[in-house]
């Protein structure tokens, strides 16, 4: 389109006075563009040096990892598991005794595995809950528009940022060492950085909630909790419902490997399994955590988005 | 008796409110009318301390309202109900608690948190819906209805505080004529009924003549005119409104009034 025509386009493109105006936003555009460049130089180089560090520190180089594909495959090679077509599906011998190759002898400690699994998933319900809850208190002091004084959303959000910001391994060894070997210090570890992790998002869906209901309750002479329990909570509580599930999914996968410094579920007997054997009893227990992650993950997403979908269509 | 003494609002530079001096008996109907951002709404706003005064004091008896805190002025907020442009019901609560939100005030701490009401409090809430023509939405999501009976809504809300004062910021500027006129209608009744002030931010200048025994001009902040209806004569009204004057006149685009006969709420609920 060529610039006369776009001025006969115009309504009122008589005189000087719109010439005038698309003079000076053409100036303007100009002036935002070039400024707008020189950020983008500026963002990419520091984005490039950011990369280049990066992969200078970890050593990232190809080769090397093209000489580590190969060991993957070897580590793999040890732990698969003999199984022979013949006796697959054998039973135990009348002594008792499974027969080597077939998949009973396989999953020997079959009811051990399946135990400790149901625990990490008890794990992560609870520790779901409790972090949900704390994190649920917390939100709406470490929300921007809701707190009641600068000083307390200053505590809030610091606080939250602690508690997430510590790696739940971490904290795990901790009450380890506290309060004994057990599912206990993981559920604490894992409830704690829960808190912190959703504490955050809830607090953002708080910022993002409309300020009219809060008002009306603000004149009816509402206090503060008030205010929260009426205006905010029927507006946010879908999205804190829906986090909140999310949140368990990877709190099962979190309590699955956090036994590894001795705070109960599964995590503890994979750790047993690859420290002393190393061989096919570890794939047994690796198949068995991927299988209960992936059911998990399907169910909460089903119940999520029909949570929601039912919400919609309200 | 609610008085205003040199009552001021600055924000930064900007003084919205400009030291307005009022003296509003008890039980009066008053409208104020004025141009948008002549300082209608941050008045209102400022009587039920949604908004600190800068300066100046509100005198409402013996007490200033303009220094109350806590406890005494969530006392004073629930004494003087607050209806709004937009409504502000709670969308995702049902209306019958909507309108028991009225009542949190007077709810102890553990009740009000649980949401737990006695059949008495109930029993309030739906006469004041009632009253409306709304009892027969109790129970939908407040945010299903439309907007004259939401607006309606929240004036059940605002009776079932048992306010002494009510407060109504541009009430019908959301409305069409025909729910314009319900909702003018039922203030005027809980004027004259229940003898509670009712203090109204109005756009258009013929719904302050017919329903207000007074009215009050702002103009930048500050009060210019304040005298009955028939007191307003044109050439003032026009210069209250300035620019905006045709539009606030033009009775056929907001006007409450209605050509075909008189509209009764329960026939159009």
């Amino acid at each position: 389109m060529t610039d006369s025509l776009m001025m006969g386009g115009s309504a009122g493109a008589s005189g000087g006075a719109p010439r005038d105006a698309v003079a000076t936003f053409e100036r303007h555009r100009a002036e935002l563009r070039a400024t707008k460049r020189v950020w983008n130089i500026v963002a990419l180089g520091a984005f490039t040096i950011c990369l280049g560090l990066s992969v200078w520190i970890s050593q990232f180089y190809p080769d090397r990892l093209a000489s580590g594909i190969p060991r993957i495959f070897e580590y793999f090679g040890t732990i698969l598991p003999d199984l022979q077509w013949d006796v697959l599906f054998e039973g135990r011998t009348a002594e008792g005794r499974a027969v080597p190759g077939s998949l009973t002898f396989w999953y020997t400690d079959f009811r051990t595995y399946i135990g400790l699994l149901w625990e990490t998933i008890l794990m992560a319900i609870t520790a779901t809950l409790l972090g949900a809850g704390a994190a649920f208190l917390l939100c709406f002091p470490a929300a921007a528009n809701l707190a009641p004084a600068g000083w307390v959303y200053w505590i809030s959000r610091r606080f939250l940022e602690v508690c997430r910001g510590i790696p739940e391994i971490l904290l795990a060894l901790v009450f380890v060492f506290m309060i004994g070997i057990g599912p206990l210090a993981g559920i604490i570890a894992i409830a704690i950085h829960t808190a912190g992790a959703l504490g955050k998002l809830f607090a953002e869906v708080n910022e993002n909630a409309s300020s009219r209901p809060v008002e009306g309750i603000t004149a009816v002479g509402g206090t503060w909790a008030e205010k929260m329990a009426y205006g905010v909570v029927p507006q946010v509580a879908p999205n804190f419902f829906s986090y909140a599930m999310l949140r368990f999914e990877i709190n099962v996968r979190a309590s699955s490997i956090i036994g590894f410094v001795g705070a109960g579920g599964i995590g503890q007997e994979l750790n047993r399994v690859i420290s002393f054997y190393s061989d096919d009893r570890v794939l047994a227990v690796l198949i068995l955590v991927v299988l209960m992650v992936t059911a998990i993950d399907l169910i909460s997403e089903r119940i999520r988005l029909g949570y929601i979908g039912r919400e919609n269509f309200r | 008796m609610l008085t205003l003494d040199k009552l001021t609002r600055r924000f930064g530079d900007n003084i919205a409110v400009n030291a307005a001096n009022l003296e509003i008996p008890d039980g009066q109907m008053v409208g104020i009318i004025g141009r948008s951002g002549a300082g209608k709404s941050t008045l209102l706003r400022l009587l039920n301390r949604l908004i600190d005064p800068s300066e100046g004091q509100i005198l409402y008896g013996d007490t200033d309202i303009a220094r109350l805190k806590g406890k005494e002025l969530r006392a004073w907020r629930s004494d003087c109900a607050m209806i709004f442009q937009q409504f502000n019901l709670v969308g995702r609560l049902d209306v019958i608690t909507n309108v028991l939100t009225g009542r949190l005030h007077d709810l102890p701490h553990w009740r009000s948190m649980a949401q737990v009401f006695t059949p008495r409090e109930r029993a309030f809430a739906i006469q004041a819906l009632d009253r409306l023509g709304m009892a027969h939405t109790a129970l939908q999501r407040a945010e299903t209805l439309s907007g004259g009976q939401q607006q309606r809504v929240a004036i059940a809300r605002a009776l079932a505080q048992e306010p002494r004062i009510l407060l109504a910021d541009e009430p019908i500027a959301s409305l069409d004529p025909m729910n314009a006129k319900i909702v003018m209608d039922a203030l005027r009744d809980i004027n004259r009924q229940d003898g509670i002030t009712v203090i109204c931010n109005l756009h258009t200048l013929d719904t302050a003549r017919q329903y207000c025994d007074r009215i009050i001009g702002m103009q930048d902040g500050r009060i210019v005119f304040d005298g009955t209806p028939d007191l307003l004569t044109t050439r003032m009204a026009r210069e209250i409104y300035g620019a905006e004057a045709d539009e606030a006149f033009n009775e056929a685009a907001t006007s409450t009034a209605i050509p075909a006969g008189p509209a009764r709420a329960r026939e159009l609920a």
